[in-house]
This record gives C-alpha cells, structure tokens and sequence, in this order.
C-alpha cells in the first residue's frame, strides 16, 4: 500500500522507552521535513507499574489533530496493548512480541484478540532487543527498526535520531541501540518483505518541533519572565523545569514553593515589585490559588496562571486530557471578580497567546488565566513559530509627574486603568489590600466605595477588549453550519470540517484565543448567519456552551466529552452530517 | 463445543463451514499461517496473470466470515500439539484449549541440503505471499529458471511463458514429465513445452544461486553457468506437519487417518495435502494432493468432527489446463 499519512502507537508499560519512541520518531519525521505530533500517554503510577503509550502521526501535509484509528499498534506490552486494538483502523496493522517468556492464555494474549479485519505481524522484540543491548532494554528501537522497513522509510533518518537522542548517554549506547534498529530491521525485511510505501518529498527543509508547554515557557522567557514560582504538578511540571533552566541564564528566578497557594503569592509579589511573574498548574493547583487570583482582582497587581488542564474533579486523572477547568477559571472565587480567560488552540498560540497574556495583565492589573491542557501541553509537533523576542517590554501604565505629586494607587479613570508603580517610589505612598479600599489603596467599606471600585474592576474588562486579537473565521463563510469551540478541541474540529467537507457539507469556525472577554459583535454576528451552531468540547457539563448561551441566547447543539483521549475528529464530522441532515428535512 | 481447525487452506475452511452448518452455536476457531483472509490457492496463477482481481480469491469477505460465525486468525502457526491437555501453543506461547481439533495445514515446497543455503536469491511459487512479491517483480524479469517437480512447477512455467517470460526448466529426469501421467494430453509433455519455446535441460540440478551483475548466476551439477533475473527452486513438496513432533500423533510422511480421518489421537482430525489415507487403488498409505480431495476431506472432517458418522472416498482426478489443452491428472497410478 502506499500512504502519505501514518499513525502509530507504540503501547507497553512505563520503562518500555515509549516515550523514547515517540521522541525519536518525531526527531525523525521532523529532520526530513515531514510534519509530525505525538501524544503520550502514561499512568500516574511510578515506573513499571503501568500503561504507556505513545501515539504518533505523521504526514506530508499539516496536521490540526491526532485524527482517528491507528494504521499500525505496536504491542510492546501484550495485556495492556488488548483494549487499544479498538482504535486500529479496518486493514490495519499490529507488531506483536513472539518472544516472550511463559505460557500465556487466549484472553490475554494480543493475538487472539486481532480480527481479521487487521494484519497481525509478530516479531522476536524481547529477543532481539536482548540480543542487541544484552539487557532488557531496546525493545523500542527493534519495533522501530521494524516499522522503518514495514513503510520503507530511509533508516539514516533513525540512526541520526537514535545518535542524537543517545549522545549524553556515549557510544556505546549509541551502538547496541543502533544494532537493536537494525535487527528489527532485517528481521522485517526477511520475515515481512512485501512492504508499504510512504511517500514524501525528499527534498523537504527540515522542521521545529515543540510541545505546548515548552511554547509557553519561550513565549514567556522571550516576553521578559523574570521570575517563576510553582509547585510541581502533572501535566505542567515541564513549564517549571524550562523556567529553572533557563531563567538564571537571563538575570531571572525560579522557586519551587511548598504549594500553589504560595507560588501565586511569590508571583503576586514579584509583580508587585515590578518584575514579569508567571506560576504553571492543573487544575487541583488552580482550586487553591483561587483566593490569590482574588487578591490579584482586588489589589489590581498583574499576574499571569498557566493551567494545564488534566481530567478532574480533584486528584482525578493526572495523566489525561480534560477540559473541565473552564467555569472555575471563569468564575473560582469569592465575590465580583472579574479576571481574562485565554485558551490557546496549538503551540504557535501558546507562545504568541502567553506573550499576549503578559501585556494584558500588566497593562490592565488583572489576573489573566491561560489555559491549556494535558494534550496541547504535552504532544510533540512540528510548528512554525513566529519568534517575537523582547524582554524588556513593558505595557503598565506609568503615573504622570501631575499624578506622582498626589499619587492615587486605584485613581478612577475611563478605562478603568489606574496607574501603577513600583513600590518605593520617593512620595508615592500608597496602600494594597485585599480588603475594598479607596482610591489611596487605604481600606473602606462604604456602599458608594464599593460601588465605584467595583465598577471601575469590570470597566477594566470594555478596554481589554480593544486591545484583543479579532476572532478567525475559518472554513466556508457562506456555510449554514457553524462551529465555536477552544483549546485544543479546535484541532479536532478543523479536521472534522475537512471530513465533513469530503462528504460535500460546508462548515465555517469561530476561532478566539479569548474566552473572557470576547469581541462580542463578532460572535453575534457570526451566531446570526449560521442555522445550526455545534459547540464541541472535553468536559461533561459543556462549560464553553453554556457560557456562549448565557452570553450570545444561541441554541447549539453541544457536544460534550469528559474527555481521557483527544476529541475524535469523526465524532465532529458525525455531528456536522445529523446537523446537515436535520437542516435538509 | 469449540472446535479449533489448524489451517485456512481449503480442506480447513471447508471444515469450518461444514461444522457451522450442521451446529451452528459451534464454536470454531480457525488458525492460518498466512497473513491473509482465505483464498482460493488453486486460482494464483489467474492472479498472477491479472485474470481475476485479488478479492476473486477470497472464499468469502470479511462480512461473510462474521456472518458465519468463525474466528480467523491470520498469520499465526502453530509450536506444539499436547493431546493429552487438549491444548495447542501458538508460535507466541498463546496456549489454546479445544475439545475437537483439525490439522489441515497443507503442504509446502522445501530445499534440500545443497540449495537451502541459496534460500535468500530463491523464489517459490506457493502461496498469495510468493505471487504478490512475484507481481512486484515480474515487470522487471525477463529470463527466468525454473528447478523443481510437480503440477505447480508445470503451472509455473506455463504462467511464465504466457506472460512473455523466456523460460529455462531444469529437471533431474530424463524428460520434463511433472510426475504426471496423461490420460487424454495428445502428444508428449516434454516436446509440447519445447515446441513453445521452453528451454528444458535434463539430468541436471541446481547446485549454487548466487548475485550477479545481470540478476542471478546459477551453477548446475554438471558445472554449467546460466544466468537469470530470477531462480524458481524447490526440490520437494511435503506435508506441512512438523510442529506434531512430540506429541505422539502417528505419522509417515503425513499425518496418518483413517477413513473418518481419525488420526491415532483422540479428537484429533487431519485433512488436505497434510493427510497420508489408505488408497484403494494403489493399496497402501498415500497423500491425496488436489483441490477435489481437499473439498471432500475438509467436508468429512468437519461433519464427523460434528458428531456424524462419514467416511472419505478418493476423488478421482484433478484438472489442469496447460495452455489451453485440458489435461487430467491422476497421479498415483
């Protein structure tokens, strides 16, 4: 067969090098121009006590999402492999190990459960594996090997990858694993020689590859992050390690803190004194910073949360996507607490999008919240990113000379900006609290206070708006169907349109990093020419479209995933066509 | 009831179907070896030729295969046989328990001692496998050598001819016969393929295959050099049956039956090309090669492995067509 488009899945258990797969694959793929995402995923537990996977596609042609079904499953680990085979596509294929040790009975055995819808092909990996690295290890590289041969994709491809990836770990790393590729290699070639075709551009340049999270971290560093506190939390983890690494080489900080309540308030402070301040967390990590962000609405100091959202409520499923941290970024809190919600939809937008984060927090003296998640924080892919690096900017609103003479922290202005310095300033004395203040930042409860201050929070809110990126609209302007959705779920919508477009429906999207506040005559107008609005997302209680309702009165119809995997980009297509279907009757 | 059948030949899916049809609520498992759904081997050489389109040689669609009930398993063979646990092991260490079981897994060319190591250069002629490469390659072949023995060796170099092939048969005997003896073919065999242009050379055998510039060098006993762009081979044709070993089955060359197509082992069954049954007309152990004797033993198997009481009768005779004359085969008198 020939392919310009493949996925892959490797799937054993933690310390199979699954993720080691994934990253030498999309090194790979990505060195000679192709364009590749990988999505891992693994259990919550410690080493060797659970599933991994690692699931890559790769194309000669962009990629929005992870798409649907797998062309080939590689069953490092027999047991735990069974439940994906649901996810092979009809005449897909299967690598499975004929060397392991032990009886093993029918229903746990891979094999049995193949259909014969699929192509099974069992291989030696354990011995292979034994007998290239004399250890356990290598199974990977065998399968890789093998793959290399099963899609007659050139081999330097691996071995360059394989000596890049293994360099820290010296050459004799670099051999047994070069040997462990080569024997899987030519066991496929004389067990398998009837082989596939993947067809590309050889002369393709070379792509970047990034992950979400590693897109945050340089947005941010490139922005003028000078200071990062956190608490280590799964699926945003990798944003700190970034800031530990590369903050100190730019004059900057990171602290690791006891836990997410004073990582925000580290934050809090290091903007307070006037510096660029970021914290990362998910969603258990946003549960408790949720008074800070208040601190943050109330003081009117700047702050920046990054969220990576992972299944929840509470400790709930570290390890896969959701999109169920909507409402609490929205709304987490006590009293009128207005604050920016931002969803980047790919890596291009987390570094842009954290970068327009930062100017808006400090322009405005707001909380702005940032949310990603676990897939779009995680998964590996090919991207052009568009550097923008100024790490001096600053977009704060500095008091007049005039307003120094009689400084007022919270003046009430028409935009509801007040100007802002850092503290010390020879004759600007001022006050911050939590509690309601005047003007001076000096604590006062009156009614009229209240009301003023209040008032001037949310007036904030109708200049943002002015400052933020128009709303996209993707697809066919003319279609009757329309789409809204965020984050990540964008990628599988973007796919699901091109499905449904295949099958001669025309849909169109509105596509905006920002979620609070929006450019709102753009969505009304939007909302107006389409006959059908489909909201997709990962969360059960369909948190985006009830905010679109309350806010545009439309009747979507909702799709509502509490998501563990990506969003199917057939499942879209599916809705598209009963939309389509219903509109024709 | 589970019933597993060793084997998606003919004789294996016959079986299979026989046993649904006569109990439908029969559990049957069928294993084969090859990574393909069943097909119909005895129609290769019309694939190969772009006669027929390769879902022609499917005995049924996936659809079909569901409808019926069996569970497939391609591209899996079998280790071992423990009739005493009543379990096979897979080539993987699957064990997989049965309460009726039929070994139908053919027969398969092989290379003897001086060729085998020559395996690698040399092509075989046998299964879906062999001809997909075959179709890959054959645009770029333009002189083949065929060695070898038997109605598909005959097969073959018919196939190559018609396709515009120069062909070279190598044979041990005297005359290029195929172990055939014709009943209604006019004329003789040898002088037939000669005077269409086939190159036979007698009383000579491959002895080395080796690379070369122009495809392949072949050496022969007799020390001559020949050079091809592919080398076809086999120097036997034998029942597929090795993994028996140990397990206490009776065999000579082929696993032994009865005319129930008992083996020596309880709810062990055999049948197709792997299956040595007494012959009535040649009155000792014999195995019935061909597609008639596949279809019937298949049938008998699954209907006594179902619980009726039949007994297998020898079909008669094969038909080949030789390039266009209809030749029937019987080759055991």
């Amino acid at each position: 067969m020939k392919y310009s488009e493949i996925t892959i899945r490797f799937c054993g258990i933690a310390g199979d090098g699954i993720v080691a797969s994934g990253k030498i694959f999309a090194g790979a793929c990505a060195n000679i121009g192709l364009h590749v995402m990988v999505n891992n995923i693994y259990s919550a537990e410690i080493r060797g006590m659970g599933k991994s996977s690692a699931t890559i596609r790769f194309s000669t042609s962009k990629l929005y999402s992870m798409g649907d079904g797998l062309d080939l499953l590689v069953g490092m680990e027999a047991k735990e492999s069974i439940i994906d085979l649901r996810d092979v596509k009809e005449e897909g294929n299967v690598f499975y190990d004929t060397s392991t040790i032990g009886d093993v009975e029918e229903e746990d055995s891979l094999v049995s459960h193949i259909t014969p819808e699929m192509q099974g092909h069992g291989l030696p990996i354990q011995k292979l594996a034994n007998e290239a690295t004399g250890t356990n290890q290598g199974k990977n590289l065998v399968t890789i090997g093998a793959i290399c041969y099963f899609y007659s994709l050139p081999p330097e491809m691996f071995v360059d990858q394989i000596r890049s990836v293994f360099a820290h770990k010296g050459e004799h790393v670099i051999d047994v694993n070069i040997k462990a590729f080569n024997l899987g290699y030519e066991y496929f070639k004389e067990h398998y020689p009837l082989n596939n075709q993947f067809e590309f551009d050889k002369t393709s340049e070379p792509m970047a590859l990034t992950s979400g999270n590693d897109a945050i971290a340089k947005g941010a560093l490139d922005c003028g992050l000078k200071f990062y506190a956190g608490y280590p939390i799964t699926p945003a983890t990798k944003i700190m390690e970034i800031a530990a690494k590369e903050l100190p080489k730019l004059g900057g900080w990171t602290l690791q803190m006891e836990d997410e309540i004073a990582a925000i308030g580290a934050v809090l402070g290091a903007w307070f004194a006037g510096k660029r301040a970021m914290t990362a967390t998910s969603g258990p990590g946003l549960s408790l910073m949720c008074e800070m962000i208040n601190l943050s609405v109330m003081a009117e100091i700047p702050t920046v949360i990054v969220n990576v959202q992972r299944g929840g409520p509470s400790t709930g499923l570290p390890t896969k996507v959701e999109q169920g941290d909507l409402n609490i970024a929205l709304y987490g809190g006590a009293g009128d607490s207005p604050r920016v919600v931002m969803a980047p939809t790919d890596s291009e937008e987390c570094y842009s999008g954290i970068q327009l984060a930062f100017d808006i927090a400090e322009k405005y003296q707001t909380p702005v919240i940032f949310l990603s998640d676990l897939f779009l924080g995680q998964r590996i892919e090919t991207v052009t990113i568009k550097e923008n690096i100024d790490r001096d900017r600053c977009t704060r609103k500095k008091p007049t000379s005039e307003q120094l003479e009689d400084f007022q922290r919270y003046q009430i202005t028409d935009d509801g900006v007040s100007p802002l310095i850092v503290p010390g300033k020879p004759g600007a004395v001022f006050s911050t609290t939590g509690l309601e203040h005047s003007i001076k930042g000096n604590p006062n409860y009156e009614e009229e206070v209240h009301s003023m201050m209040t008032a001037k929070r949310f007036r904030k809110f109708e200049s943002i708006v002015e400052d933020l990126p128009h709303a996209v609209i993707l697809g066919d302007e003319t279609a009757d169907i329309g789409i809204a959705g965020w984050g990540s779920t964008i990628g599988s919508i973007l796919e699901g349109m091109e499905l449904a477009r295949e099958q001669g429906v025309k849909t169109k999207l509105i596509k905006s990093i920002m979620i609070h506040p929006q450019r709102e005559n753009l969505f009304r107008k939007f909302f107006a020419s389409c006959k059908k609005i489909i909201v997709p997302e990962m969360n059960y209680q369909g948190q985006y479209a009830a905010l679109l309702k309350s806010r545009y009165g439309i009747k979507p119809i909702e799709i509502h995933i509490p998501a563990v995997n990506p969003v199917s980009p057939l499942k879209i297509a599916q809705k598209i066509m009963e939309a389509n279907s219903e509109l024709s009757q | 009831m589970k019933h597993v059948i060793i084997g998606a030949g003919v004789a294996g899916i016959t079986a299979a179907r026989t046993i649904k049809e006569l109990n439908s609520n029969a559990e049957v498992v069928v294993i084969g070896d090859e990574l393909f759904l069943p097909y119909k081997r005895y129609l290769l050489t019309e694939f190969l030729c772009d006669s027929i389109q390769r879902d022609d040689l499917l005995f049924f669609s996936i659809k079909k295969l569901n409808e019926l009930g069996v569970k497939l398993r391609k591209g899996e063979y079998v280790k071992s046989i423990e009739p005493s646990e009543k379990v096979i092991k897979l080539h993987h260490n699957e064990v997989v328990h049965y309460d009726k079981l039929l070994i139908a897994t053919g027969g398969r060319p092989g290379l003897g001692l001086v060729l085998r190591p020559f395996k690698k250069h040399i092509h075989f002629y046998y299964s879906l496998y062999d001809t997909l490469i075959l179709k890959e390659k054959l645009p770029e072949v333009h002189k083949c050598i065929v060695f070898g023995d038997g109605v598909s060796c005959l097969d073959l170099i018919c196939v190559l001819h018609n396709l515009g092939k120069r062909v070279t048969y190598i044979t041990r005997g005297e005359r290029a016969t195929f172990g055939l003896e014709e009943d209604d073919f006019e004329g003789d065999l040898h002088e037939f393929l000669e005077e269409k242009g086939i190159e036979i050379i007698t009383e000579e055998q491959i002895v080395s295959v080796e690379e070369s510039d122009q495809g392949y060098k072949v050496e022969t006993i007799q020390q001559k050099t020949l050079t091809t762009d592919i080398v076809f081979a086999w120097d036997f044709y034998k029942p597929n049956i090795s993994f028996i070993e140990g397990s206490a089955i009776e065999k000579k060359l082929g696993i032994l039956v009865n005319t129930r197509l008992e083996t020596s082992e309880k709810d062990i069954y055999s049948a197709g090309d792997c299956v040595e049954i007494y012959h009535p007309s040649i009155k000792g152990y014999w195995i019935n090669f061909g597609l008639p004797n596949a279809l019937e033993q298949g049938r008998v198997a699954g209907s006594n492995m179902s619980g009726q009481n039949e007994e297998y009768k020898t079909q008669e005779a094969i038909v080949f067509n030789l390039m266009g004359t209809s030749l029937k085969a019987r080759w055991w008198r």
